[in-house]
């Protein structure tokens, strides 16, 4: 599909009278394309990890070679059947999740996924979590034979596993101790995934730098948790769930702000994005690009109108390229 | 690509019985490819709170006039709101997800077993075996008749009973409470059936009570099902699966979970497997093969 004609569809921005007020000031071309730490994007607009499958997933929908960067779901050595159900739990305005990390493990994923990713004609980020620091070596290793892989993204952030998972992101120690095997086992870019589950994510996120990360994305889920009154048990049979959604957007923005103010490398924003006005404030914050999760669910055409409203912000502010409004509003 | 996602009419929102509602849209892409037991994704509010969409399945299609339609029961927000909508407002909808039930030509006496709002699906499953009953290899007319066992919590709950025997069903309604049709629950009815129709041994054919007076049952015991297709709640699948295991008859059966996407991308919607792991019920599903679950 052209373009032009996609974002006359779905693009409900047009009518906004801020950027309509300015548009005709200035030249009707921006550009969005980022580079962040050598993974070259047509746009900043990726696909969480988690919530977008393998890409097929979507495909039916729209090409998803549209989007900036496609994020798998994490990787572990071995396969994985993930937790026992409910998964899901809504919650105002956000979901819990506890899926457990179900996945085909990486050998699964190299035979049964990537061959079809690999022709998707789009930078695929393989997202990982290891048990302990070998486990995040021999991955990140086995994923480097992969010819085109994009980079790596370390989760040092779920909440929904026994080991390993956002026990690393949760001590400066341990989340270098994980990024450190990442990186020894990868020429690949490196992007270290927070949780926001931290007293003080600054210094995490500076742990995850010491130890190699060439970019940071955060934030993976908040942790929470939702009773069941009838039953008067926990809903989750883990107990703590990862909450995501536009609920836990203020906290996101918060945490990828103060990343910004602490390190130097490329910040990757997420945690309840869902328009092109929630990833501008990414940006100001300090992102220079921006991962769409939960948003998908409720409206899969989210992240093609956020590329569109971007573009479309820039042109009204009269903004040449995207990278002149990361971290601006610091 | 098959899958639509997008904005629709609403044609007409009606109460077709008591907290039941029947919503007709205007949705040529999805009438066009949608088959019995595929769902929608429908977006009930606009805004961020209830946030997700609700899988509602496809009661009737017709490609032909471009209407789909759907059959719910008001059970929370989501539904609440979708029943305060009005002809001509606008839905949100994605579909026709899922895999479906598998409607093969010629089958001749199909049984569907249905509980409460899950005879809403079964109703487009009817019509289909219906309608591709004659198309057997020979292009014969075939002497179709199918059963019908649908269980409600009361007569009043009732719903789409006229439109199974124009699909030539032959309808045995049980109630909870009695007061319309059998008391007691429809998988008591399908294993009175199955006991009656299939060879068993002497010991337990005393014991066999026929299922009725209907042609079908007595008359053509000779013609064994060739496919049995359930949903409802979970006590009725499991029972519908245990029988099934006892028969050699392919048994259908249609699952619910808790949704996030829809479409296969979150792993939200886990169903246990027989085979070990778990499946997707929105993906791999909502349509099982009875053996393949664990209930
Ligand atoms: C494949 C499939 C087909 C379905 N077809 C129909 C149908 O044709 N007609 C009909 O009336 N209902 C159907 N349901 C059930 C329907 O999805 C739920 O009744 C509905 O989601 C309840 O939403 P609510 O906001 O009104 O209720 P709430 O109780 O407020 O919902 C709270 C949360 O629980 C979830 N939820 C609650 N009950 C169910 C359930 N049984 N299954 C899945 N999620 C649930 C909701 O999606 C929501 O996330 C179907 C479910 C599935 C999975
Ligand atoms: C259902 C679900 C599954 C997820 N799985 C993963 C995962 O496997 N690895 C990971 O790093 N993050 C995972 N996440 C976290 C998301 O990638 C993202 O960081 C988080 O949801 C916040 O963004 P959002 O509010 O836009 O969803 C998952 C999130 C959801 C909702
Ligand atoms: S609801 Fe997301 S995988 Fe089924």
């Amino acid at each position: 599909m052209d373009d032009r004609f996609f974002e006359r569809e779905y693009n409900p921005y047009e009518s906004d009278a801020s950027l309509m007020e300015s548009k005709s000031r200035h030249a009707d071309f921006a550009d969005i394309s980022v580079n962040i730490c050598g993974i070259a994007m047509k746009n900043p607009v990726m696909a969480a990890s988690g919530t977008f499958g393998f890409g097929e997933e979507y495909a039916g929908l729209y090409d998803i070679s549209r989007l900036g960067a496609v994020v798998t779901k994490g990787l572990t050595l071995e396969r994985r059947c993930g937790n026992p159900p409910p998964r899901i739990y809504e919650t105002p305005a956000g979901i819990l999740n506890s899926i457990g990390l179900e996945n085909p493990g990486v050998e699964g994923f190299i035979r049964w996924e990537w061959p079809r990713l690999c022709r998707s004609g789009i930078p695929v980020i393989a997202n990982i979590d290891g048990d302990n620091a070998n486990d995040y070596y021999r991955m990140a290793r086995r994923l480097s034979e992969l010819d085109g892989l994009a980079a790596i993204e370390a989760n040092i952030s779920c909440p929904n596993v026994e080991k390993g998972g956002m026990a690393f992101g949760q001590h400066p120690e341990s989340a270098y101790e994980a990024i450190k095997a990442v990186r020894e086992g990868t020429n690949l870019p490196v992007i270290a995934k927070l949780s926001p589950n931290v007293t003080d994510i600054r210094q995490i996120a500076e742990a995850a730098v010491n130890a190699g990360a060439d970019a940071i994305s955060l934030i993976n889920t908040l942790q929470g948790m939702a009773i069941d009154i009838h039953k008067k048990k926990p809903v989750f049979h883990r107990t703590f769930a990862g909450l995501s959604g536009p609920a836990v957007k203020p906290v996101a923005l918060r945490m990828v702000w103060e990343v910004f103010e602490a390190v130097r490398v490329p910040i990757i924003g997420m945690g309840g994005i869902a328009s092109w006005q929630d990833a501008v404030e990414f940006m100001l914050a300090g992102a220079s690009a921006v991962a769409v999760g939960t948003a998908n669910f409720i409206d899969p055409f989210a992240p093609l109108k956020i590329i569109s409203g971007l573009k479309k912000y820039l042109i009204g502010q009269g903004i040449r390229a995207l990278n002149e409004i990361i971290g601006s509003a610091h | 690509m098959s899958l639509f996602c997008g904005s629709v009419k609403i044609i007409d929102n009606v109460e077709i019985a008591p907290g039941i509602f029947r919503m007709g849209l205007e949705c040529p892409e999805a009438a066009e490819s949608a088959s019995p037991g595929q769902f929608l994704q429908i977006r009930c509010f606009e805004g961020l709170a209830p946030l997700l969409r609700r899988p509602i399945s496809i009661a009737a299609a017709d490609k032909d006039s471009g209407m789909i339609e759907i059959i719910y029961r008001v059970v929370g927000e989501g539904t609440g709101i979708l029943a305060r909508k009005t002809k001509k407002d606008m839905l949100d909808i994605m579909g026709p997800l899922g895999k479906g039930f598998p409607v093969p030509r010629g089958l001749r006496r199909p049984v569907i077993v249905g509980g409460g709002i899950g005879v809403a699906p079964l109703l487009f499953l009817a019509k289909s075996l219906k309608e591709n009953s004659s198309r057997d290899s020979y292009g014969r007319e075939s002497d179709f008749c199918g059963l019908a066992f649908v269980g409600f919590s009361s007569g009043e709950e009732v719903f789409g009973m006229q439109f199974l025997e124009d699909c030539c069903f032959n309808v045995e309604i049980c109630t909870d409470d009695g007061s319309e049709g059998h008391k007691g629950f429809p998988t008591d009815l399908l294993e009175e059936y199955l006991k009656h129709i299939m060879p068993i041994p002497a010991s337990n054919r005393e014991n066999a009570k026929s299922a009725g007076d209907s042609e079908c049952t007595s008359a053509s015991s000779a013609i064994l099902p060739e496919a049995v297709y359930a949903c409802g709640p979970e006590p009725l699948l499991k029972k519908v699966k245990q029988i099934a295991s006892m028969t050699k008859i392919p048994t259908y059966i249609s699952v619910e979970q808790r949704m996030a996407c829809g479409v296969g991308a979150c792993l939200g919607c886990a169903v246990k497997s027989s085979g070990g792991g778990y499946l997707r019920a929105c993906r791999d599903g909502p349509v099982f093969e009875a053996h393949q679950l664990i209930l």
